[in-house]
């Protein structure tokens, strides 16, 4: 039985989420891989695909094409910086922004920036609009640090997202995670979201959930996956269960059909 | 007989505080974090509306933002317009540049090209560039003023304070009948203290009038909600005046501020 818990967010129901967590991991195997590649492959595609959960959530429908702008750099500024002040306590979060930012620019300085990428969107960004950068990274890494702060259990914020290249079907899945809690030998994911969880809420969990099972060498599960929404101060979390990481799977499928319909009819 | 009075020089005690200092108040004077009155509040909020609106789900939810609890009915409120929201969108861009320590020189250029960067192309955006060249001027100056106030007064702004800008809440209430939206245009302290810590402050470009109190405390009601601990003062700046007031938050006041949701609520549920 898949079960999707809602609950008002405070430090005490987050730190409960992750103590009431189930304790054993559920595993992803090759025969589960294979089975996922051959539906993938049924769904033709004329260019590489790339799914997330927030296509799940809209379930394929197209999107504007992807620009930067001081929303979505926030996450990945925002992220390193809390990374970059764990790692020097002398660092405040909005110092650690600034670094950040310059190791950005620095990047562009030194060759190793490709175009289109933040670097490249930073370098030739104003003064103004760094600002502005450097405002919603430091929302960011504050609400990230401050629901962080209050966890019990070890924890570490994510290095990347989780990539996986479904083998010859021509796509590519992405999971995000923020923050990585540590119990034991399993680990649950923490993903912190802008505005309100809407009702294909859980379905969106459960395809990061997936992805990230998938992107783990070995294949295994993450035991929980908790979404927080500060803004709405909701928390929502989905167990790492295999009926959860299969429906994960087919909400990703069903998402690479609709947007294959949704492509052909354009095409029409 | 006379007595000859004494030129004298008026001095006092202080010199005038600025915004921040009113904002971070005493240090050692400080409450302890009330984390008790949320789910009080929530509980008068939800009994309310149910009396108001009934058990029935709506096909489309109330939405209450701050502006609903300004004006009254018979108001027009000037700062709607479009000039004055521009204007409004450009002081509070103008505010999160300051709040990362940028020098905002250029008040208009700088604050249009970083709302730019954020929106792209809107309605309001269209409306500058359509602006003939005395419009724009006007507008210019206009900003340009605002802008000034706000940079004398604000006083330094430590990243030690945790300054966050634009953060914007959402609340449902009454299974989703009910929807409060809010956006705190500066916010510093922080929720995992143990004595209460954060300040809000919303920065408005008209004169504070009657329903500044109003605004000022549906903040620190929607604050308390989205995150559990009651704000520790909510305060209100006007850029067109240079008047800040500021309202310490206790518990009559987050009761008030529910009061206040429901009578919008009963005056919007009337006129349907």
């Amino acid at each position: 039985m898949s079960a999707l818990t809602h609950r008002r967010y405070s430090r005490n129901v987050l730190n409960r989420l992750i103590e009431e967590a189930p304790s054993e991991s559920k595993s992803l195997t090759d025969d589960h891989r294979h089975s996922l590649s051959a539906r993938f492959r049924g769904v033709a595609s004329a260019d590489h695909r790339r799914l997330d959960a927030w296509m799940v959530e809209r379930a394929g429908q197209p999107m504007g094409a992807f620009r930067w702008s001081p929303t979505t750099a926030k996450r990945v500024v925002g992220n390193a910086a809390l990374r970059r002040a764990l790692h020097d306590p002398s660092l405040t979060r909005f110092d650690a922004v600034d670094i950040e930012l310059t190791d950005q620019l620095l990047r562009v300085a030194s060759g190793y920036a490709r175009s289109g990428s933040l670097a490249s969107y930073l370098a030739q960004a104003s003064p103004s609009v760094l600002g502005l950068v450097s405002a919603e990274a430091a929302n960011w890494t504050t609400q990230l640090g401050e629901a962080a702060e209050g966890i019990a259990a070890p924890w570490s914020v994510a290095t990347s997202d989780a990539y996986y290249d479904v083998a010859r079907a021509r796509t590519t899945l992405r999971g995000r995670r923020d923050l990585i809690i540590n119990r034991g030998l399993s680990r649950i994911l923490l993903r912190v979201r802008a505005g309100a969880p809407g009702k294909s809420a859980g379905p969106g969990l459960r395809a990061d959930l997936t992805i990230d099972a998938l992107a783990d060498a070995t294949g295994l599960a993450a035991t929980r996956v908790i979404g927080l929404w500060p803004e709405a101060g909701v928390v929502l979390s989905v167990d790492g269960t295999m009926e959860d990481l299969r429906s994960g799977a087919r909400d990703l499928v069903r998402t690479a059909v609709a947007h294959q319909r949704q492509q052909l009819a354009r095409a029409a | 007989m006379w007595r000859q009075t004494l030129r004298m020089t008026s001095l006092l005690d202080a010199s005038p505080l600025s915004v921040m200092e009113v904002l971070r108040g005493e240090r050692t004077t400080r409450p302890v974090a009330n984390a008790s009155a949320a789910p009080g509040l929530r509980a008068l909020l939800e009994d309310g509306i149910f009396e108001l609106l009934g058990p029935a789900l709506r096909d489309e939810p109330v939405t209450l933002r701050a502006s609903s609890l300004q004006s009254t009915p018979h108001t027009y409120d000037l700062s709607r317009s479009t000039p004055a929201q521009v204007r409004g969108i450009l002081i509070t861009q103008a505010l999160r540049l300051m709040s990362v320590g940028l020098d905002v020189d250029d008040a208009f250029g700088e604050t249009l090209l970083a709302w730019r960067a954020d929106v792209g192309t809107n309605e309001l955006t269209n409306f500058v560039d359509q602006l003939d060249a005395d419009e724009r001027a006007r507008l210019v100056t206009d900003v340009t003023a605002h802008c000034v106030t706000l940079k004398r007064s604000l006083g330094p702004l430590s990243n030690r304070w945790l300054p966050r800008t634009s953060l914007r809440a959402y609340q449902r209430l009454a299974g989703g009948n009910v929807v409060l939206r809010d956006v705190i245009d500066l916010m510093v302290g922080t929720t995992t203290s143990d004595v209460a810590s954060v300040a809000l402050l919303d920065v408005t470009t008209s004169p504070l009038g009657e329903g500044a109190e109003r605004v000022m405390r549906y903040h620190a009601l929607v604050q308390t909600l989205r995150t559990s601990i009651a704000p520790l003062r909510s305060s209100m700046f006007s850029t067109a005046t240079g008047d800040l007031w500021s309202l310490d938050v206790d518990d009559e006041l987050l009761t008030r501020a529910a009061l206040d949701v429901l009578d919008v609520l009963s005056q919007l549920a009337a006129s349907a």
